[in-house]
Parts: structure tokens; C-alpha cells; sequence
């Protein structure tokens, strides 16, 4: 544990792209025997911000919200099971709120020194650079960071571990 | 998933043709079928009348975000139309609705589903990006103000 990074935090939201980054995750903390965290943010924010507009009912509102719990609980059993079958230990969290002020807090209360995301979508109209989630979160943490980017590469080093 | 994502010309119908509430989604679910995004027009039309059912999604200021799950999708797909005349959509202020953005996802996919939702809420708080989408001719307009944005 006296290597450069000693906590990694892997956000997962479901796609592809982030089960990529956490297999990444797995490599790098084999590699550096640092402990490896999985964040899943249950979008409330999201949800809130939807009543409000009034395009979801309030029972609307209620079983969105179960279906992205139970999502949540998929997506981190999942990580989990790709971080046991190498050997690594993830210590996985579910919150809710807003996914970049979560994952801000998160990095600072576990004191996480790398974060790491799947590719980020391309920007494709300046509102993308404003509300993309992924993104203002990876400006906003105080961590070094790390955008997982091949793909092939990425799941030829997490298949070749033993 | 940024909406600009899903949205391209062939998603994309201006003017709308249709003078009803029931017409316009049909409309905009034919707009879908004919881009290659469903496996089942009907069961997807289905879905969005019976979520409409619930409640109307015609919201205020000519905006309506008709929206369902439904397995006829793979992945989430978006239909936008504008019918400049306005149609009645049972709207929250009594307004008719002019803009509308028909959105469909699987059910396995709430997250997505959810910030496309958020997204468009976001989008059409802009007054003024309303009414230029408003102005609109052509399908080509359309994409391009989105990519402006």
C-alpha cells in the first residue's frame, strides 16, 4: 500500500462504458494493491426535477425510482463478482441525490485519491459541457482521474488477470 | 446519454400533419417505425395512450412529453415534432401544444430514460430556444438548433 494511489473509486451508472472503467479499475487495483470502491448515484435529482416539470406523476416518480434502486443493486453486484473473480475486494456504495455532487462528496469523505469513469459521450452542443453529469463531476473532484477509453485493450488486461 | 444523441432528421417531423391528440402520437410513433426504431408500432402507440391515460404529459407553454416503457424498443428513441397551429393535448395551462417530444424506452433502462427526461425539461425552460425551435421548417433545422444549443 505504499504505491501512488491507495483508494480508486469507479463510477458506475449501467452503460457499457462504465463496466469498462471498472474492469480497468480492477486491473489498476491489482496492480497497486489499492482498495477499489464502486459508486452507483440513484439519480433523484433527476426524478425530482421531473415532478416538478410535472412530466412524471407522482406514482410515476415511485416506481422510476425502484427501478433505478433495483438497477443499482444489479449494476454493484455485477462490478462485484468481475472484482472477486480477480482476487480484488470492491467495496460497493449506493447513493442518491445528484451524480456529480455525490461523487464530489464521495471522493472527499473516502478520501479517494483516483477516480475513474467510462468515456465520456462527445460533446456535441455546448449544453452537453454544462449538464453532463460524468463530466462535471470529473471537474469537479479534487482526485486525479482517469477516463477509460479502449476498450479491447482494457478487457484483454482484465481477461489475461489471474 | 445526451439527447442530441438521439436525435437526426429521420426522427424528426415538421410540420406535423395531425389535428389530434390521439393523431399526433400516432404520427410521431409511424415517424419511429419508419426510422427503424421499433419492432411494434401498435404496442408502442399503446403504451403511450395508456400512459396518457394516467394523466396527460401536455405540459404548459405548448410543451407535451408523451413518453412510455416498452419492450418494442431496444435501445431509447426519440421522436420530435412541431405543429406550429398548436393541437389541443389536454394541456396542464389549457394551452395547445406545438412542441412535442415523444420519448421511448425498455423498461430495463429507467437511468436513461430519466435524464433524457431531465434533459428535455432542461431544454424547454428556454423560452427563446422554444421559439426558435418553433421556427423551424425543416427537420435539418431542427437537429441543427440542438447542436447549437
Amino acid at each position: 500500500m505504499d504505491g501512488p494511489v491507495k483508494k480508486i473509486m469507479v463510477y458506475v451508472d449501467g452503460s457499457e462504458k462504465s463496466i469498462i472503467a471498472a474492469q480497468y479499475g480492477i486491473c489498476l487495483a491489482r496492480a497497486t494493491e489499492a482498495e477499489f470502491h464502486v459508486l452507483y448515484v440513484v439519480n433523484t435529482r433527476a426524478l425530482n426535477d421531473l415532478v416538478s416539470a410535472k412530466i412524471f406523476l407522482k406514482e410515476e416518480e415511485e416506481e422510476y425510482k425502484k427501478d433505478l434502486d433495483s438497477d443499482a443493486d444489479k449494476y454493484l453486484n455485477h462490478v462485484r463478482h468481475l472484482a472477486a473473480d480477480k482476487g480484488v475486494n470492491a467495496k460497493v456504495f449506493k447513493l442518491s441525490g445528484s451524480i456529480n455532487v455525490e461523487i464530489k462528496n464521495f471522493t472527499k469523505e473516502y478520501e479517494i485519491d483516483l477516480f475513474i469513469i467510462g468515456e465520456l459521450s462527445k460533446i456535441q452542443s455546448r449544453r452537453d459541457e454544462l449538464y453532463n453529469e460524468a463530466e462535471r463531476a470529473m471537474r469537479s473532484v479534487n482526485c486525479s482521474v482517469i477516463i477509460v477509453k479502449d476498450d479491447e485493450r482494457v478487457l484483454e488486461l482484465y481477461n489475461k488477470l489471474r | 446519454m445526451a439527447i442530441v444523441d438521439l436525435i437526426a432528421t429521420n426522427v424528426v417531423r415538421v410540420p406535423l400533419k395531425s389535428s389530434t391528440k390521439t393523431e399526433i402520437i400516432r404520427e410521431l410513433i409511424d415517424v419511429l417505425d419508419k426510422a427503424g426504431k421499433l419492432s411494434d408500432s401498435e404496442s408502442a402507440f399503446k403504451a403511450v395512450i395508456a400512459r396518457e391515460n394516467m394523466g396527460s404529459t401536455g405540459l404548459e407553454k405548448g410543451i407535451a412529453v408523451p413518453h412510455a416503457k416498452t419492450e418494442k424498443v431496444k435501445n431509447l428513441v426519440l421522436a420530435i415534432g412541431i405543429a406550429p397551429d398548436g393541437v389541443d393535448f389536454d394541456s396542464l395551462d389549457g394551452e395547445p401544444s406545438k412542441l412535442f417530444f415523444l420519448l421511448l424506452a425498455q423498461p430495463s433502462q429507467s437511468g436513461p430514460h430519466i435524464e433524457a427526461l431531465a434533459e428535455i425539461a432542461r431544454i424547454t425552460r428556454s423560452q427563446s430556444f422554444c421559439r426558435l425551435l418553433l421556427n423551424a421548417q425543416t427537420p435539418e433545422e431542427v437537429v441543427e438548433l440542438f447542436k447549437e444549443e
